[in-house]
């Protein structure tokens, strides 16, 4: 299972740029310090426009997640991608790819997990997780 | 009547199109279609309707250039519509309160929609629907969020995880909703289900099965919405619209986030039942917008119908289906009947509000509430509907 060719546009210019280089970027209130999820442009406690951006630590804790299911192709088992909405240390949320779990292994409520990257040809750098070990 | 009265907003005319699997039309064909039926069911001609209200599904083309295509002159009141699933109740409305006001008489209200084609599967129609390849939907995208199908999995699983919620309980929602739908001669699906069923329907996205799952369709709905005085001469009995609320809960994507916990409904369900004047407890009929099983299930317990994290026992309690506490889609639903956005619950309303739903037909249907939900949570619409003028 490999991430999709996602594309930049103006306002994901910052925040891919940091991907690539391995970081992963949240949004910063200058007015009132709280931390926000990188596509917000409203802070979510006093409602400034948020500008600034915040090196996220890049670890989290799965706060619910999915198995999306494809259908079996020819001989070939349905394939089964495990994503996460993750709420990040610093409190905002991030749907991502979840990595590194078995077959058929499933995550949990409350499972810590640290960020990685993946780059795939042609495309941006992605952030997914992986259980914390 | 007095003037409050004589104002008091309606609706007269219902027109529902050949829905499922009819190829070959357009979405604005199907508009203009329903609207064309609607005016009928009323007794009205084009010519009387001097408002139009458009919604557009995944197919564009239901927009303004519906006035030509239906020849209609000199509106009075025009817009094309967006709010996702609760938009058909959005725009009922704001009908309401144009006729109310007196800035029109007749406004039709409509959505359509012609997503299915011959041979190909109706998921992979709204697989990436609205979601791009760039930016921060892509990013969306590339989480595994290829559809609404993951979003409302991952808000299921967070009600499962605090409420002790299970797939079983969905079950019941869909089973009973299928019940329903064997008496309804417009529903895609007659045959029942059974729990074991819906278990054995083939994984989508964990927790959610197929039989979780709307179905898709083709068709139109529209409705008439005038004024008491004047749906007093027309040929159907009027429904009034005694109540209505709007609710947009803004989600914030942090930790003080309700996904998946409490909806919109929470708020415009008491919104609208204190406009009406009644109360949960006078509720008859619940027409409730069913995307998914779980739409229903939170839907249910932001209402009042039950406690909050008890919406998986009530509906595992049979209250729903057939001879139940609380009759719920009686029509079948999106789940098992068409799926036209919010006009699925909206249709059924009027039709068991005015007492034509046959076999199916509820003996108390008073007070009909009706519900609309668009995005994820993101949007919801209500409406409290009866035969009967507010007392």
């Amino acid at each position: 299972m490999t991430v999709p060719v996602i594309h930049r546009d103006t306002a994901t210019e910052v925040f891919f740029d940091s991907t690539a280089r391995g970081e992963l970027l949240i949004r910063h209130c200058a007015d009132c310090g709280a931390h926000a999820a990188p596509q917000s442009g409203a802070c979510p406690v006093c409602q400034n426009p948020v500008t600034a951006w915040a090196a996220a630590a890049g670890t989290g804790t799965v706060v619910a997640w999915t198995a999306v299911h494809g259908r079996p192709g020819d001989g070939a088992p349905a394939s089964e991608a495990v994503s996460a909405l993750i709420e990040l240390t610093e409190g905002p949320w991030l749907y991502a790819p979840l990595r590194n779990l078995g077959p058929g292994e499933r995550p949990w409520t409350g499972m810590s997990v640290v960020v990685a990257f993946e780059r795939p040809e042609g495309g941006e750098a992605i952030p997914v997780f992986r259980p914390t070990v | 009547m007095t003037t409050d009265t004589a104002r008091g907003p309606v609706i007269a005319g219902l027109g529902i199109t050949e829905t499922g699997k009819v190829y070959g039309r357009s979405a604005a064909d199907f508009a203009a279609d329903a609207v064309r039926r609607a005016a009928d069911d009323a007794g009205l001609t084009l010519s009387d309707i001097d408002g139009l209200l458009t919604s557009s599904g995944v197919m564009p083309g239901v927009g303004l250039s519906l006035q030509t295509e239906l020849g209609l002159r000199d509106l009075r009141l025009l817009s094309e519509m967006q709010a996702y699933g609760s938009t058909a109740g959005g725009m009922v409305q704001y009908a309401a309160m144009a006729v109310r006001a007196g800035m029109a008489e007749a406004v039709a209200c409509v959505f359509a929609d012609a997503p299915l084609k011959e041979k190909t599967s109706a998921g992979a129609l709204y697989s990436g629907a609205g979601l791009g390849t760039s930016g921060w939907m892509g990013l969306t995208a590339a989480a595994g969020m290829i559809s609404a199908t993951p979003q409302y999995a991952v808000a299921a699983r967070r009600h499962m995880d605090t409420y002790g919620t299970t797939s079983e309980q969905l079950a019941h929602i869909a089973v009973a909703q299928r019940a329903w739908a064997g008496m309804n001669p417009r529903a895609q699906f007659h045959d029942p289900i059974t729990v074991e069923d819906h278990q054995a329907s083939r994984l989508i996205a964990e927790p959610l099965h197929l039989l979780d799952c709307c179905l898709v369709s083709n068709g139109g709905v529209a409705v008439i919405v005038t004024t008491a005085e004047r749906a007093a001469h027309l040929r159907k009995p009027p429904v009034h619209l005694l109540g209505w609320a709007q609710a947009h809960p803004g989600y914030p994507m942090n930790r003080d986030s309700d996904l998946g916990l409490v909806s919109g409904a929470a708020q415009a369900g008491p919104a609208a039942l204190k406009m009406a004047g009644v109360t949960i407890e006078d509720v008859d009929v619940a027409e409730l917008y069913d995307c998914y099983t779980f739409t229903v299930l939170l839907t249910l317990e932001d209402y009042g119908f039950c406690a909050k994290g008890e919406g998986g026992a009530f509906a595992a309690s049979g209250a729903l289906a057939p001879g139940g506490s609380l009759p719920v889609n009686t029509g079948g639903g999106q789940l098992s009947s068409y799926y036209l956005w919010g006009m699925t619950p909206l249709s059924e309303a009027v039709i068991q509000a005015r007492g034509e739903a046959g076999e199916r037909q509820v003996s108390r249907h008073d007070v009909v509430l009706v519900s609309g939900n668009g995005g994820c949570f993101a949007h919801h619409s209500t409406l409290v509907l009866s035969p009967h003028a507010r007392a």
